[in-house]
This record gives structure tokens, C-alpha cells and sequence, in this order.
């Protein structure tokens, strides 16, 4: 108990300035690189003088210390901030002046817009991954088991050519194939969850390789670790030495790999698979306000993103720690 | 259990079959979702802003959402035959007063989509409220105006005290939308939900898709399509998939390769119609080196538009003026800058830039991923001016860093020396262009200051009649915008859509709107 205490207490102050530095990164990138939201926030005809008003209004024009600092003040309250473009009905936006000038009242609230897209992105992440292991666990598992021989050939040829495979092209040919040729299945936008099913087939040809590998050279290690060869002469069956020993082992690196490297992919893959289906989750979100700097959204996105990669990295090594004790973080 | 290969393509088929049968049995088949006739889908390129007040924005996406639910005094369907004709929506019968006045008769028995009877005082209540040189939008208007209200069907626009005539509402009246006075006492709720008298009628946003139903007491018959979502779907290769697999309709600004490659199917049916868009390379003419004439010929001289259009495909067709061919006065200049290289090296020798010698480095800034072809044509025009002695570098940009960078900021300079720019607009009013964009007061992007420009521009906007007008404009002032380039009109845009082969009746403006009151999906 005073181990997790410990370990919590630790990781999550290392996490705290991770995020911060993220933030500020992120911060200061938008504000560097060309395109002031300001010309977007109001339109593309708004005289000079009212644009310069209006980003001043605004804080834009602040400098970047002094913005960043508001801007943290913000997120310690809970509060993300406004969207600069959409409107309070979510929908994206392009730029328009209230009969009064800019109101940010009339914009969304950051953290609705995250909830309500969220969900759909959850869903289809743990489709993804569902499907995911789907292929890897048969393919890794007996590509370990079977090293050398056609199995272990076969886990290799699946993993060099879904990785070799660009997920924007296999998005497009799925979708032709399974929806516009067959008619099997809806694959644009979102009316239900039928249409989850292609975007996260796209996501598991995408995070299927680094599994199928991760298994399979984690299970032949196992298999030639000195404890299989002492099992096996103490009269334990194979069946129970890789059941119960053998995989069990094997699970740590596939959780390292999982916290290290997966939630990083299924991330970027998020982003590319909901742009191309159109689909109303955080990457689609987060694409559309990269398109029109909105930056209050991006922002809290990143803030979240990392958020959640340290968050899942620190549970990945204490379940590490628990299940073997020789592990130490 | 010892695994063969047997064994394992065996589990995996079944595993895959499991699978789809799953998919299958979780939701309706994707080609037939949005098949019941009554409800079209419309893949849209770009987004609507987060107001729903006409005035408040100048923004092309929802002025084509906007043009379904409200009405307007008059109609142009601005065919290249016939631009200049105009047909009665609101109003029935319009006519010149005097210089100053211009008097419409208005339709009776039209109500907006709130129950509110259309009167006199909507068109005084919209046209003095969005015509204040506040309202953003209020660049679609020649200026202020006065309205009379003659009595509740006829009312007179009234110019004289801001100085320009009323002749140029002769064709903008068919751009500006008519709002209901109510909500325009009222801009808080003008701004929630647009309130019109077209054949739609607005009834919700869901994120990213508009819902719009019929409107039942529609002047001009009920629509045969009762439910159209406006979809915003910023990827062209999803629009065009989600049409492949029935899920849409109608889309638009498709790519010239896509749209190609759509024409072979079977389910299909590609439409393209000559906008009311010219593609513009503005030069800033308030910095050396384009601040000098010579040198903007030269640079104009040194374009072969002909390889330009050859690279722009199906979304270009050649024109040789400052405004599109479905505009009022358009005609093609005889002295438009041809391709003459030995022109081009004349002009820099006289300038004091010999072959290109002593020339700063030219910025020349385009956007990629909204127009089609920009980059490629780019690429070729930026080599052209290199083969004359042009020391210019392109840069590419994204839409929003792009539209950053167009107009000139509040010190009158804007960045690099050529940019790369469409102009749209409603109505074939051709001031909507030339104003805007070449008189001094205005300027936006290239910031010409040329007494003699504003002179002509003035006086084809004075004229007192149509037919004086379109004189002064093809022999006055379209010639001298050949002559001084503040910009060169490269070609007019061709927009390319496609749509199921069951739509039948849709009627394409050219600045984008779609007149779907007539529609029906079969």
C-alpha cells in the first residue's frame, strides 16, 4: 500500500510538468506559425482596425507569457474556455460580427464540445483495439509458439505488409469495397454503430503489427527462459506451462508496449481515421480547429492527449509492478 | 491442439464471416439509409458561420445555406446567354423612379416561416439594417439606402442622399436575402435562426449537419423534398465516397480527376456549370516592384495562360477580363495580357530591370486544399516569371494561414508581392468584383491607388442607364484594368458537383447556391 502511495504520488507530479510543458509547447506553437485566428474569427472582409480591436478584446495581442499564464489559470479551474469559431450549437464555423461586435458567449463551451465528441472516439478506439487483437493474439501467439516455422513466416508477412500498408488508402478501399461496391456497410459520419466497423478496421490494420511482433517475440523468449524447460520436467503439461506461465510473462512487455507506443498510434490514428469517415469524435474535432485556429480547442485537446498518455503510462508500469515484482519504476 | 494451416484459415474465416455478420446485423446497409425519397443529403465543402444573420458574415458555404431559406426582391439565374436577365421572386414588377429611386412591387400573400405575413416593412427593415457600412455584408451593398414604403406592396429604394444611383440595385436586389422586420428588431434572435420565405424553412444543427424541412405554404408550391441535411464534410475523397455508397446525394467542388473518374458511374450523374469565380494572381501595388506599371505588365506578359488551364482541367474555362462571363458588361478585352516574352523583357529594360536584374525576391503566396490545381499551376507560373528573370519563390499555404495572409492589414501593406486569390459573388452586378478590389477606397488585397481607375469605376457606377453603364464598362473601364493589371484575371472557375442519378429538377446559381424547390429524388 505505501508502495502505490508512493509510486502515485511520484509519477503524478513527474505527469503535472509533462502536461504543463506540452501545454506550453502547444501554446506557443500556434501563436508562432502563420495564421491569426482573428481574420477567421470575424471574416474574411473585416476592416483592419476592427481586427486588431477584437484580438486586443481578446487577449490575442498579450504577450505569449502573459496568455499563457491566463490561460493556465483557466484550466486550475476546470474551465477550457470558449471555442473562437463554433458556434453554441457545436456545428464548425466560419467567421461572422454579432449586430454588437465579437461575443464569445455565442461560441461553445470547449469542454462541452470535447464530452460530446469523447464518447464517440472511445468507442471507436476500443473497437480498434478489439479488433486489434483479434488478429494479433491468434497471429503473435502462435507465431511465438511456433517460431521458425510457417506460423512465425505468416505473423511476419501480415505485420511487414499491414504496416507498409497507409491508413488513408486502406480507409478508402475499405470504404469503397465494404460500402460503396457491396453496400455491407455505412461508413461515413455517424448514425449509429454500424459505422464504428470500418473506421476501426482501418485503426487494427494500423495497431495489429506492433502487437503481432510484441506477442510473438515475447512468447519464443518465454519459451526458451529456464523455468519452461524446468516445468516441463517437473511433469507440467504444455498446455498448463503456457497458459499459465508462459503468457502470463509474456502479458508485461505487451502492457509496456501498450502504454509506451499503442496509445500513442491509436491516437494519430484517430485523427487521420475520423477525418477521412467524417466521424464526429475528438480527432475530427481536433482536425477542423487545427483547419481554422481555433485555438481553445486545440489546446485543451493536447492538455487532454497528454493527460491521458501519462495517465496510461503510469497504470501500464504499476500494473507491470504488480503482476512481475522484480519490476521497479 | 496442434495448429495446421488448415486449421487456422479455417478460424480465420469464420472469424472474418462472424464479423460482417455482426456488421450486418447492427445497422442498415450503408446504400440504403437515406433512400426514402423524401430526404436529401447534401455533402458540403465548406462550413456555415456560428450566426445566422445574413449581414453578419460574407462567408461563400452559408450564403448557399442561407440562399434556401430566405427570398429575395428579384432572380438571376445568370446564364452565360443571358446574365443580365432577371425574374421576379418577391417582388413581380420593378422599375426605374428617377436617377435616385427604384420602385418594386412586392408579391402578396407570402408569409415568412415564422407565420408573419411579408410586407413593405420587411424589405425597408432588411435593406437600412445590412446595408450600414458596419454589417460586415454590407459590402454586397452599392451603399446606404433609404426605403419608402410606398404602401404594404411597393416600396422604392432611395439613393440620392448618399450619392450614387439606385441602377445598382438593378441586379444586386437579386443577391440580398429579405429578412422579417420582427427579427431584425430583435438581432439576438436574427442571429439563432434564420427566419425566410424560401422553400425551406430551418429546423435544427446537429454538429456538423443543418436540418432544413419544406416549407408547406411556400409561394411557389410545397418542395417535393421534405427533409435536406446539409452536411459539412470537409474531405473531398469522403464526399465523394459517401456519394459512391448512397449515403449522399449531391456534393460539391469536387477535383477535376474526381469528377472524371465519377462520370463512369452508372449512379452518377456529374454536373458542371461556369461560376461566377475568377481566379485572380493580385499583385501589391503599393510596393516596389509591382508599384510600378511596366513591371506588372511584364509579369502578365510572361504568363502563358493557355498551360495554366491546361493544367486546371474541367475547373477552368478561358475568359479575358477582370469578371466572370456570367457578370453584367462582361466581354472579352482585346488588350488582355497575352503571353509575349519579348514584351515582358521590354517592359522590365524600361522599368530599369533588365532581363529581371536588380529585382528583389517575389513572395508568391497560394492556398492549397480548397481550390483545385493551385499548387500545380503555381508551381508552373512561378517557373514562367523565373524564364523572365523574376527572382520568385512560392509558397503553399493551408486555407486558414492562406486567408491570413490576402488582405492588406492596417498599415495598407500586406505580405509578399503576388497572391493567389478567387473572388465569388452573387447577382451578375459586376461592382461586387471591381469595387472591392480595385478602387482606392477599397483595395483590399492589392492595394492599387490609380486616380484614373477610380474615375472609371465611378462613372460606370454613376451611369444613368444600363445601356450607358455596359458601354463605359467593356470600352472604359474593363480595358483600362487590362491595361494598369493590378491584378490578372487568370481564368474563370468551372465548379464541378456530382449527385445521384434519382435527383432530377436542381438548379445551380453560379456563385454556389442550389435551388432545390423544384427538386425531387425519384
Amino acid at each position: 500500500m505505501a508502495f502505490a502511495i508512493e509510486f502515485f504520488l511520484r509519477r503524478i507530479s513527474q505527469g503535472l510538468v509533462i502536461v504543463i510543458l506540452v501545454a506550453f509547447v502547444i501554446f506557443t506553437l500556434l501563436r508562432v506559425v502563420p495564421g491569426d485566428p482573428i481574420r477567421i474569427i470575424l471574416g474574411p472582409m473585416t476592416p483592419a482596425s476592427v481586427l486588431e480591436e477584437t484580438a486586443k478584446n481578446l487577449g490575442l495581442r498579450d504577450p505569449l507569457l502573459v496568455q499563457f499564464g491566463r490561460f493556465m489559470g483557466q484550466v486550475a479551474t476546470g474551465d477550457l474556455g470558449r471555442s473562437f469559431i463554433r458556434g453554441v450549437q457545436g456545428g464548425s464555423a466560419g467567421g461572422s460580427q454579432d449586430a454588437k461586435g465579437y461575443n464569445p458567449e455565442s461560441r461553445a463551451s470547449v469542454a462541452e464540445l470535447i464530452g460530446h465528441a469523447l464518447p464517440y472516439s472511445l468507442q471507436l478506439a476500443a473497437l480498434g483495439v478489439f479488433f486489434a487483437l483479434l488478429i494479433a493474439v491468434p497471429l503473435g501467439l502462435a507465431a511465438g509458439l511456433r517460431a521458425g516455422k510457417w506460423p512465425d513466416r505468416l505473423g511476419l508477412y501480415v505485420s511487414s505488409l499491414f504496416v507498409s500498408l497507409p491508413n488513408i488508402w486502406v480507409g478508402v478501399v475499405l470504404i469503397f469495397l465494404l460500402s460503396a461496391k457491396t453496400g455491407l456497410l455505412p461508413a461515413i459520419g455517424y448514425q449509429g454503430f454500424a459505422y464504428t466497423i470500418i473506421p476501426a478496421m482501418v485503426l487494427a490494420i494500423e495497431l495489429s503489427p506492433v502487437m503481432i511482433r510484441a506477442i510473438s517475440v515475447s512468447v519464443a523468449a518465454n519459451l526458451g527462459e529456464v523455468y519452461f524447460d524446468v516445468g516441463m520436467v517437473r511433469g507440467l503439461s504444455y498446455r498448463t506451462m503456457v497458459g499459465k506461465h508462459v503468457l502470463r510473462n509474456a502479458a508485461v512487455p505487451l502492457l509496456n508496449l501498450f502504454g509506451a507506443q499503442m496509445i500513442g498510434m491509436l491516437l494519430g490514428g484517430l485523427f487521420v481515421v475520423e477525418y477521412i469517415f467524417s466521424y464526429p469524435g475528438i480527432g475530427m474535432l481536433t482536425i477542423n480547429a487545427v483547419f481554422q485556429r481555433d485555438f481553445p480547442i486545440i489546446q485543451a485537446v493536447a492538455i487532454l492527449a497528454s493527460g491521458a498518455l501519462v495517465a496510461i503510462n503510469m497504470l501500464v508500469d504499476f500494473a507491470s509492478t504488480t503482476i512481475d515484482r522484480r519490476l521497479k519504476f | 491442439m496442434k495448429s495446421t494451416r488448415r486449421t487456422f484459415l479455417a478460424g480465420a474465416s469464420a472469424l472474418g464471416a462472424g464479423t460482417l455478420l455482426i456488421a450486418a446485423g447492427t445497422g442498415r446497409f450503408g446504400t440504403a439509409w437515406a433512400q426514402d425519397g423524401k430526404t436529401l443529403v447534401f455533402a458540403a465543402a465548406g462550413t456555415v458561420t456560428s450566426s445566422w444573420d445574413p449581414s453578419s458574415h460574407t462567408i461563400a458555404p452559408q450564403i448557399t445555406a442561407e440562399a434556401l431559406v430566405f427570398g429575395r426582391l428579384t432572380k438571376c439565374l445568370m446564364k452565360p446567354d443571358n446574365p443580365g436577365e432577371i425574374l421576379p421572386d418577391l417582388a413581380l414588377e420593378w422599375k426605374v423612379i428617377d436617377k435616385f429611386t427604384l420602385e418594386y412591387k412586392l408579391r402578396q400573400g407570402v408569409k415568412f416561416h415564422d407565420g408573419k405575413e411579408f410586407k413593405a416593412e420587411d424589405v425597408k427593415a432588411t435593406y437600412e439594417y445590412a446595408s450600414q457600412p458596419s454589417r460586415p455584408a454590407s459590402a454586397w451593398y452599392p451603399g446606404q439606402v433609404e426605403v419608402e414604403i410606398v404602401d404594404d406592396y411597393t416600396v422604392r429604394l432611395k439613393t440620392e442622399k448618399f450619392g450614387y444611383p439606385a441602377l445598382n440595385f438593378w441586379y444586386v436586389s437579386a443577391f440580398l436575402p429579405i429578412l422579417s422586420a420582427k427579427d431584425v428588431a430583435d438581432p439576438n434572435v436574427l442571429k439563432q435562426r434564420p427566419n425566410g420565405t424560401g422553400a425551406f424553412r430551418y429546423a435544427e444543427t446537429k454538429g456538423d449537419q443543418i436540418v432544413f424541412k419544406s416549407n408547406d405554404t411556400f409561394y411557389d408550391g410545397k418542395p417535393e423534398i421534405e427533409t435536406l441535411l446539409w452536411t459539412y464534410v470537409p474531405d473531398a475523397n469522403t464526399r465523394v465516397l459517401g456519394l459512391l455508397n448512397g449515403q449522399y446525394h449531391l456534393t460539391e467542388r469536387l477535383e477535376p480527376e474526381q469528377y472524371e473518374s465519377l462520370k463512369a458511374q452508372a449512379n452518377i450523374v456529374t454536373n458542371s456549370s461556369l461560376s461566377s469565380e475568377n481566379k485572380y494572381l493580385h499583385f501589391r501595388c503599393n510596393k516596389p516592384p509591382f508599384d510600378d506599371v511596366r513591371v506588372r505588365l511584364a509579369a502578365a506578359h510572361a504568363i502563358d495562360r493557355d498551360q495554366v488551364l491546361a493544367v486546371v482541367g474541367e475547373a477552368a474555362k478561358a475568359s479575358s477580363s477582370h469578371i466572370s462571363p456570367v457578370k453584367f458588361g462582361y466581354v472579352d478585352v482585346p488588350n488582355y495580357p497575352k503571353y509575349d516574352p519579348e514584351l515582358c523583357q521590354k517592359l522590365l529594360a524600361e522599368a530599369g530591370f533588365p532581363k529581371g536584374a536588380g529585382l528583389p525576391e517575389l513572395e508568391y503566396i497560394t492556398s492549397v486544399g480548397f481550390y483545385p490545381k493551385t499548387r500545380e499551376y503555381g508551381e508552373l507560373i512561378t517557373a514562367m516569371l523565373q524564364e523572365q528573370g523574376f527572382p520568385v519563390k512560392l509558397t503553399t499555404l493551408e486555407p486558414a494561414a492562406w486567408e491570413e495572409q490576402i488582405y492588406r492589414r492596417a498599415d495598407g501593406q500586406g505580405p509578399g508581392h503576388i497572391i493567389d486569390v478567387g473572388w465569388i459573388t452573387g447577382s451578375p452586378e459586376p461592382d461586387l468584383v471591381l469595387r472591392p478590389n480595385y478602387h482606392s477606397k477599397f483595395a483590399l488585397i492589392n492595394g492599387i491607388n490609380d486616380a484614373e481607375i477610380d474615375a472609371s469605376l465611378d462613372k460606370e457606377r454613376n451611369a444613368g442607364s444600363t445601356e450607358e453603364r455596359l458601354k463605359v464598362l467593356q470600352e472604359e473601364t474593363l480595358p483600362l484594368l487590362a491595361a494598369k493589371v493590378p491584378s490578372l484575371s487568370l481564368f474563370s472557375s468551372v465548379f464541378l458537383r456530382a449527385m445521384s442519378k434519382n435527383l432530377e429538377g436542381a438548379y445551380f446559381y453560379p456563385n454556389g447556391p442550389i435551388d432545390l424547390s423544384k427538386a425531387k429524388l425519384s
